[in-house]
């Protein structure tokens, strides 16, 4: 399936420091269609109807979510864009954010309208600093334009920790206090930020509102397989000729972004998805990009034949380790002892037992970890144990 | 306050609406384990010893904070659940010092109780051990965090029956530590002589000055349920 460019579509045409560039693509089209003419109700169905799942790497629909907040009870409600962007491996939020603020701005005006919502926010990755002026000053223009009369809109930095992209730890952040996860339920949409109703979305999820309020749901509808309507963008990383950022229909292959767009040669492992993603072998190449295989948050990152299967997943649990915010025991003890095990087979030094103490730790972490971080995290361990286990067989320390 | 039905074990029983699913276990005689949970405070979800299987759920869900809702159907005991509680049992002791032995307060410890309920053995994981310096400056309570659990029922003692919060969480992940001010040792200064958190402590990390050996005067040391 071809590259498609409904998120990117402005990127690299317009000039992100000038709102009459963006005005010149239909902007704010979309925004002006719905407030004149569509009720809350009707613009939420719309997106239900699209099928847009969540981008930022859990895929939850996009139309439920707003319709959960907007029946919520709530005197204040809030509209969060995640722009985080912690994932190892994923810069697409910044590609977009660095050429088309404007598409976002008007898709969270979109959302504050459908949902309720009189304040939104950009919580924005620490390391993307570089980016506050000119996200600042599109706001400003578009305030000054008269698109921000019904939502204001305000930038949060982040701190530089992975776990604050997770949604209940970013509002414990915007909140003020230490980036921790929050048991659920309660739900985002029922009690988020300050206990009230609020939306969260990933930057990319965002991007697509404007295009779907304008050409309607019926035409987002028909693009890409079943259950993965539209695009996704993906971030393709490590051992390619051309990395970079790519938007490719839902349900292409890897085949075709790794090897024909990113001209990979002697690839041996793909990580799609980044640190909590999955791990698979190049024999698998074939596996369709969707949420009913494999997605996430769309970081593609590429090793090949040069590269040791049991040094990357000994790096990416001691990021994960590292990362861990240290509320829930299964996660802040699972990742360190993971770490210890997999370092040791890293030096062959791996004992016959570990093997299935990586599995039963992998279940309970799976099983029992308060978020999303110890939930996935023993994803490369299970996958590399599956694909890639005489690897682990031969550092077996011998006597 | 609506009544709701759900089935625990296979038997079906009645709740009211916004009970936690620990709370209607407990209330039918049910005996889940808890470690960071007291009734007392509000739960956190921390410790993860209180899981429990709910048809439908991808993952186990915490007992002590998922209310209960219309037609759940749970297990609280199911192979499932008793080998993840003894994985997160086992990882809390290979991280603690060990020295139960040594222990003054090995006989009311409740992770001992519980890691004996379960019947986990000597860890597996060779995860390096937390040592910090024992924290004997203040006339009123020593801190061994060497055995701590950071199930954060002295925070929250603190804060919320107290109301003096002088205990925060410092650094992340397998370095995350109770600590005060800017990790100090505790002292006169901050703290008065109230004893809260001590009679929340599960461990032997907090305990008072002069009553230092009271609970071990007379008994045998025994592991029990
Ligand atoms: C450990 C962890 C890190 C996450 N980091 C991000 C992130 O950097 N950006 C993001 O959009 N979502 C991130 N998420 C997902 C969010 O929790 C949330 O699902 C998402 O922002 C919802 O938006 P969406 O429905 O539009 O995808 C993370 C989740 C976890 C568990
Ligand atoms: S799974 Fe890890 S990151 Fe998530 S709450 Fe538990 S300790 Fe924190
Ligand atoms: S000191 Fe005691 S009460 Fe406080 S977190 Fe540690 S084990 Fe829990
Ligand atoms: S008792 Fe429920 S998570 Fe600790």
């Amino acid at each position: 399936m071809p590259e498609k460019w409904i998120v990117l579509r402005n990127c690299g045409v317009i000039d992100p420091k000038r709102i009459t560039t963006y005005l010149d693509r239909d902007g704010f089209k979309a925004l002006k269609k719905a407030l004149a003419e569509m009720p809350p109700e009707q613009i939420i169905e719309e997106i239900k109807v699209s099928g847009l799942r969540g981008r930022g790497g859990a895929g939850f629909p996009c139309g439920l979510k707003w319709e959960l907040a907007r029946k919520a009870q709530g005197d204040e409600k809030y509209v969060i864009c995640n722009a985080d962007e912690g994932e190892v491996g994923t810069f697409k939020d910044r590609y977009i954010l660095e050429r088309d603020p404007f598409t976002l701005i008007e898709a969270m005006a979109i959302a504050g309208y459908a949902i309720g919502a009189k304040r939104g926010y950009i919580y924005l990755r620490a390391e993307y600093h570089h980016l506050l002026d000119l996200l600042g000053k599109a706001i400003s223009q578009a305030r000054e334009k008269g698109f921000l009369d019904h939502f204001e809109i305000a930038i949060h930095e982040g701190a530089g920790s992975y776990i604050c992209g997770e949604e209940s730890a970013l509002m414990e952040s915007i909140e003020g206090k230490r980036g921790e996860v929050r048991y659920r339920p309660p739900f985002p949409p029922s009690r988020g930020l300050w206990g009230k109703p609020t939306i969260i979305n990933n930057v990319e999820t965002l991007m697509n509102i404007p295009q779907v309020i304008l050409n309607g749901a019926h035409w987002f509808n028909q693009i890409g397989t079943e259950r993965s309507k539209g695009t996704k963008v993906f971030s393709v990383s490590g051992d390619v000729k051309k990395p970079g950022v790519y938007e490719l229909v839902l349900g292409s292959q890897l085949r075709e972004l790794v090897m024909d767009l990113a001209l990979a040669e002697k690839v041996k492992i793909i990580q799609v998805g980044g640190a909590t993603g999955r791990i698979i072998p190049y024999d698998m190449i074939d596996t369709p990009l969707s949420f009913e295989t494999i997605l996430g948050a769309g970081a593609i990152t590429v090793f090949d034949e040069s590269r040791d299967i049991i040094d990357i997943v000994h790096r990416t649990i001691e990021f994960l380790a590292e990362e861990c915010c240290g509320k829930c025991a299964p996660c802040r003890e699972g990742t360190e002892v993971m770490a210890e095990i997999l370092e040791r087979f890293s030096c062959g030094e791996g004992v016959e037992r570990d093997i299935g103490v990586l599995e039963e730790l992998s279940n309970a972490m799976m099983l029992s970890s308060l978020c999303g971080l110890g939930q996935a995290a023993p994803n490369p361990v299970v996958d590399s144990l599956q694909y890639f286990r005489s690897a682990y067989e031969s550092r077996i320390r011998k006597n | 306050m609506g009544e709701i039905t759900v089935t625990i074990n296979g038997s079906q029983l009645s709740g009211s609406e916004g009970m936690t699913i620990l709370e209607a276990a407990q209330e039918n005689g049910i005996d889940i384990p808890t470690l960071c949970h007291r009734p007392e405070l509000t739960p956190i979800g921390a410790c993860r010893i209180c899981v429990v299987e709910v048809e439908g759920s991808r993952t186990l869900v915490g007992s002590c904070h998922t209310p209960i809702t219309q037609g759940m159907v749970i297990y609280t005991h199911s192979p499932k659940v008793l080998e993840t509680r003894k994985v997160i049992v086992e990882l809390l002791l290979a991280s603690h010092c060990g020295s139960c032995f040594m222990c003054d307060k090995a006989n009311v410890c409740e992770l001992r109780r519980i890691a004996a309920d379960l019947e986990v053995g000597l860890p597996r994981f060779r995860v390096r051990k937390r040592y910090y310096p024992i924290e004997d400056v203040s006339p009123y309570i020593v801190r061994d965090l060497t055995k701590c659990i950071l199930c954060r029922r002295c925070v929250r003692a603190c804060n919320e029956i107290k109301k003096a919060r002088v205990f925060g969480i410092a650094y992340r992940g397998f370095d995350s530590k109770v600590v005060v001010d800017f990790d100090q040792p505790i002292d006169k200064d901050v703290c008065q002589d109230c004893d809260v958190c001590i009679s929340f402590c599960p461990t032997g990390a907090l305990s008072r000055v002069k009553k230092l050996g009271e609970e071990k005067k007379g008994k045998a040391l025994v592991i029990s349920s």
